[in-house]
């Protein structure tokens, strides 16, 4: 069995997330169904992680879990140092937004905002100050300041994508999660947004959790876990990074 | 079978199944009740006429409309006034000759003695014999038995009149009515030239003969002084409870009908939403669109069937029940063309506002199964709205058989109920635009209505349109079962008395006291007959005789004066007369005569003449039970005149034999008219009538609940998307919620300020319509902003679900 315990952090790295321990389990009528067992990983401050695995080996499960947008049958989730998957719902969503943000496969954007308004939107749920101007600097930075007024419908798959990670890094997270971002891209946009997504993570030094199928996007990442059938079936050590 | 009960697992078909099941219920018991209701009306009239063609006169019918009408069922009778005589004692009654045809419709009653109970006769009196009403034994002091003179014949008392068919409650035959076999009239020696006769020929249909024609050939012989009436003629002018009723029933049926509608194509649209995949699927497969189209539209078609034919048995049970319950005996009144309109009415609303909504899945491309959240290309909006228009007016074809009775009310509420969403539309936009110096929660809400047109102007149009429907129902149930109420009191007038005389006043208070009646206001009347129009004699004036006219023009007419205008009576042009000449005339007497506004009308009294001015015209409910007048003047007018009052009581129907007689006998000279009978009848029509107005108002209820429910199911989806993806952002509970009530406050807000415009639109010609008043100030109309409130309870409480749906199901949506 792999060593799953999460030993391959230095003392000196900052955790920002760990995962003890968990698992979730759900009611099916045949019986109680597994979908995760036993999971154990730290993650330091500014790393990045991929998870990858066959479907159905419950990627976007853990990914929930960590992201505390479910809570596990069994183990725990800290956060920044401090409890995450106890906390309630209410409470997790405002840790959620204090710390995280999201880039989704299907790109999420709310159909009836402009592109504007939708990076705006978290940016607004946190009580930032001039989320405007900071919504409209993300956009040029991910090459679509000539679109601020673009409804996602009239925009492509590509652009749509950079929205989403306008959005995500407008609100300077800590910890990104990626789900399948290249997913529902061709061959030239994944690999614009591949560029994109670590060239913005690189330079905010936000963590990094990706589920993904995509090979060249995974070998990015510092990080590998595979998950087969609920439990970690491989795990490659951190990349030593020397302190700042 | 599986197939057909495989869509019931959706939520939104079975919300669409019950909006056709309601409509299929309202559609088919109001079809079969009309043709019920009316084939009633037809009787009723044909027994108020005496027959279902009448040919009326002052002379007797010619030998060639005799030959016309031996075609088919008829009667003949003869109406004047005469006197009777007993020894010293005279008499004057009402004398009527008939033959051994009469009646051709209703039920005569007579009884063997004064008191004795009635049985139904078939035919009148044998020749010699006199049947006589109660008053002529009271005021001659005769028993039957005895005999009496008419004329130069002596004839023996039979029996005792109780009803006779073609009497209502007017008040122009007021002598006490006496009743003979015609072959006795030439015996009795009292027609003259120069009596005042009145001829009618009553027939009724014949198997084989269409009675349309007899009346189509006798039209053109018709003399000056004959008329011919048939049933819609003399349909009940007057509003009485069926015919208002019946008006109401229909437009609240193709007003449910309309809301099921709505619910239809919200549900169906969420239906569509669900099954586009599916579409696309096939499309993939190679299905061509013919197989498309059988395979979706067909099976859906199939799936609703079950629902139609549970609503329209529940409509056929419902009038089953209401016959059995009302003893309706004659066989079922519906004819092929009724069964199939009850067959087609609910297709119809699915074939308009479902329809036209899933016939947008043939045009889902195969694309979409590889596109996540690929949705079908909004079906042809032209077509959508051209049906939408369009079923109402087939609906309103089913349900009468004159569009005029509704078309034009329907169409006001359909173009308001249309046009109001397009007017409340900006002002959602403006709030959008103006929202974002509002709270966030605020400004999502707003931002989420007024950037989904698809979604919030259907909505907002269902929501509106209940709305107004319920505040409307609300309004005209109340002011009918009002005015049912206080036109049947529950000790409405059962006798009224004519003649009294200033000194007879008192005795006959004292006799109201005794017998613990109650009593109603006397009016004043004065014996009076017209004798010019504008200083033009009667006779040059009147060119258009008739049975109306002739009676104003050749007899006494009772006049009247009072300051307020009776309940039973409504001004349709001019003012009421409150001082000076004015007088009031009944419009269908006024239309006879060709009287006008401002014409100078000259009568004949016992001390002189009477001059007064038409200063207005008035519809008068002559089934009320309440004294009416053609001729009504201001106060003051009659001041002079040789004055006897008229008026009416309740008397206690559980008490002593002989109660009027002794009346009568304290005041011989006063004419006594009972009127249990007619009373018992209104009274009990009005029951019904109050019932199926509460059947209507909670089928309204239903059908309004219905759209409601659809409009909350419709935007789930969309909206536990929003919620997710705000709460992976960071979003509270509380937010949401705020966001869910301000979206829904909002939306119930426009809706009921949509419908009280369109309820206050309506007021007027609906209230015309049905003959009542409809005021601007009613309470109802405080019910669209509770309604709101309502929509804002159960839209927060629908969106729950939304609202704790796991955002984990964000995720899996986009996971591979």
């Amino acid at each position: 069995m792999p060593d799953s315990s999460a030993s391959d952090t230095s003392l000196y790295e900052q955790v920002l997330l760990e995962a003890r321990h968990l698992g979730k389990r759900v009611s099916a009528p045949d019986g109680d169904l597994i979908l995760l067992q036993d999971i154990d990983l730290r993650l330091a401050a500014g790393a990045s992680l991929a998870i990858t695995g066959p479907s159905g080996s419950g990627k976007s499960t853990l990914l929930g879990l960590l992201a505390g947008l479910d809570t596990p049958s069994s183990g725990e989730v800290w956060l920044g140092g401090k409890p995450f998957s106890a906390l309630t719902e209410d409470a997790r969503a405002r840790r959620r937004g204090e710390l995280c943000a999201f880039v989704f496969q299907d790109f999420h954007l709310v159909g009836d905002l402009s592109a504007l308004e939708n990076v705006m939107l978290p940016l607004e749920l946190q009580r930032a100050p001039d989320s405007a101007q900071r919504a409209r600097a993300w956009l040029d930075r991910v090459g679509l300041g000539h679109r601020t007024g673009h409804f996602p419908a009239t925009l492509s798959g590509g652009e749509q994508q950079r929205v989403a990670l306008a959005r995500a890094f407008a609100v300077a997270p800590q910890l990104l999660f990626a789900d399948e971002p290249t997913g529902s891209l061709d061959h030239a946009n994944s690999a614009r947004v591949r560029d994109l997504l670590f060239e913005l993570n690189r330079e905010t030094g936000a963590a990094l959790i990706l589920v993904t199928h995509d090979a060249p996007l995974a070998e990015r990442c510092e990080r590998h876990l595979c998950l087969d059938e609920g439990r970690i079936r491989e795990q490659s050590a951190p990349v030593r990074r020397s302190r700042p | 079978m599986r197939t057909l009960l495989r869509p019931w697992r959706d939520p939104s078909f079975r919300l669409l199944a019950a909006a056709l099941a309601i409509a299929a219920f309202a559609l088919g018991a109001m079809i079969l009740l009309r043709a019920e209701l009316e084939a009633r009306f037809a009787v009723r009239t044909a027994e108020a006429l005496g027959g279902e063609l009448v040919l009326s006169g002052t002379h007797a019918p010619t030998p060639e409309q005799r030959t016309l009408a031996a075609r088919v069922r008829q009667a003949e009778v003869v109406d004047f006034s005469t006197v009777l005589v007993r020894g010293d004692d005279l008499l004057l009654v009402s004398a009527r000759a008939v033959d051994a045809a009469y009646p051709l419709a209703g039920t005569l009653e007579v009884a063997p003695s004064r008191f004795a109970p009635a049985a139904a006769r078939t035919q009148g009196p044998a020749p010699g014999e006199l049947w006589v009403a109660d008053q002529v034994l009271d005021r001659l002091g005769v028993i039957p038995g005895d005999t009496l003179e008419l004329g130069n014949k002596t004839f023996i008392i039979d029996a005792v009149i109780r009803q006779l068919p073609d009497e209502g409650a007017g008040f122009y035959g007021m002598s006490p009515r006496v009743l003979f076999h015609r072959d006795d009239l030439a015996a009795t020696g009292v027609l003259a030239p120069g009596t005042h006769v009145d001829y009618r020929l009553l027939m009724s249909h014949a198997i084989g003969v269409d009675l349309d024609s007899i009346a189509a050939a006798l039209r053109p012989g018709l003399r000056p002084d004959q008329q011919l009436e048939d049933i819609a003629d003399a349909a009940v002018r007057s509003l009485g409870p069926l015919r208002q009723l019946t008006l109401w029933a229909k437009l609240a049926v193709l007003l449910i009908s309309l809301l099921c509608g709505a619910a239809i194509h919200l549900a169906t649209s969420q239906r569509v939403a669900r099954r586009a995949r599916l579409a696309g699927l096939l499309r993939s497969f190679g299905a061509s669109r013919r197989q498309v189209i059988g395979r979706l539209l067909g099976r859906e078609f199939a799936a609703v069937l079950p629902a139609v034919a549970l609503g329209s048995g529940l409509g056929i049970a419902l009038v089953a029940v209401l016959r059995t319950l009302l003893d309706w005996q004659q066989r079922w009144a519906g004819t092929a063309t009724d069964w199939l309109a009850l067959a087609l009415g609910p297709l119809l609303l699915w074939f308009g506002f479902a329809l036209p909504r899933l016939a947008s899945l043939v045009r889902v491309p195969a694309l979409v199964v590889l596109r996540q959240g690929g949705q079908p290309r909004a079906a042809a909006g032209g077509l959508e709205l051209a049906a939408a228009l369009t079923v109402p007016v087939l609906l309103a074809g089913l349900l009468t058989d004159s569009l005029a009775d509704l078309g034009a009310l329907l169409l006001l509420v359909a173009a308001l109920g249309a046009l109001l969403p397009v007017v409340l539309w900006p002002a959602l936009k403006a709030l959008d635009i103006a929202g974002s110096r509002l709270p966030l929660a605020a400004r999502l809400a707003l931002r989420r209505l007024g950037r989904r047109p698809a979604l919030t102007l259907p909505l907002l149009a269902a929501l509106t349109l209940a709305m107004a429907v319920l505040t409307l129902s609300g309004l005209v149930g109340t002011r009918l079962l009002d005015d049912w109420r206080t036109k049947l009191p529950a000790r409405a007038p059962n006798h009224f008395v004519l003649n009294l005389f200033d000194a007879d006043r008192d005795a006959y208070h004292a006799w109201l006291d005794a017998q613990h009646a109650e009593g109603q206001p006397l009016y004043p009347t004065v014996r009076g007959r017209l004798t010019s129009i504008n200083d033009v004699p009667m006779r040059d004036a009147v060119t258009k005789e008739n049975a109306r006219s002739e009676r104003a023009l050749n007899r006494d007419l009772a006049l009247t004066e009072t300051a307020q205008l009776p309940r039973s009576n409504r001004v349709t042009q001019g003012t009421w007369p409150t001082r000076g000449d004015g007088v009031s005339v009944e419009r269908e007497l006024a239309e006879n005569l060709g009287l006008v506004l401002g014409d100078r009308l000259q009568f004949v009294t016992s001390r002189g003449t009477l001059d007064a001015r038409v200063t207005s015209l008035r519809e008068v409910d002559w089934d009320s039970f309440e004294p009416n007048f053609f001729f009504m003047f201001a106060p003051g007018a009659l001041a002079g005149e040789d004055i006897t009052w008229l008026t009416g009581f309740w008397l206690p129907p559980d008490g002593p034999a002989g109660r009027t007689a002794a009346l009568l006998q304290e005041l011989p000279h006063i004419t006594l008219l009972d009127v249990h009978a007619l009373l018992a009848r209104a009274a009990d029509i009005a029951r019904q009538a109050s019932r199926a107005t509460a059947l209507l108002a909670a089928l309204l209820m239903f059908a309004a609940l219905l759209v409601l429910a659809a409009a909350l199911q419709g935007g789930q989806v969309e909206r536990g998307r929003d919620n997710a993806l705000l709460r992976t952002l960071g979003g509270e509970q509380k937010l949401l919620r705020q966001i869910a009530w301000i979206e829904f406050l909002t939306l119930g807000g426009c809706a009921a300020l949509g419908a009280v415009l369109i309820a206050l639109a309506v007021l007027y010609p609906l209230g015309s319509r049905l003959g009542i008043a409809l005021p601007l100030g009613s309470p109802w109309l405080l019910l669209p902003p509770s309604l709101a409130a309502l929509v804002a309870v159960a839209g927060v409480a629908a969106s729950r679900r939304a609202l704790r749906q796991p955002t984990l199901t964000l995720l899996r949506h986009g996971s591979a």
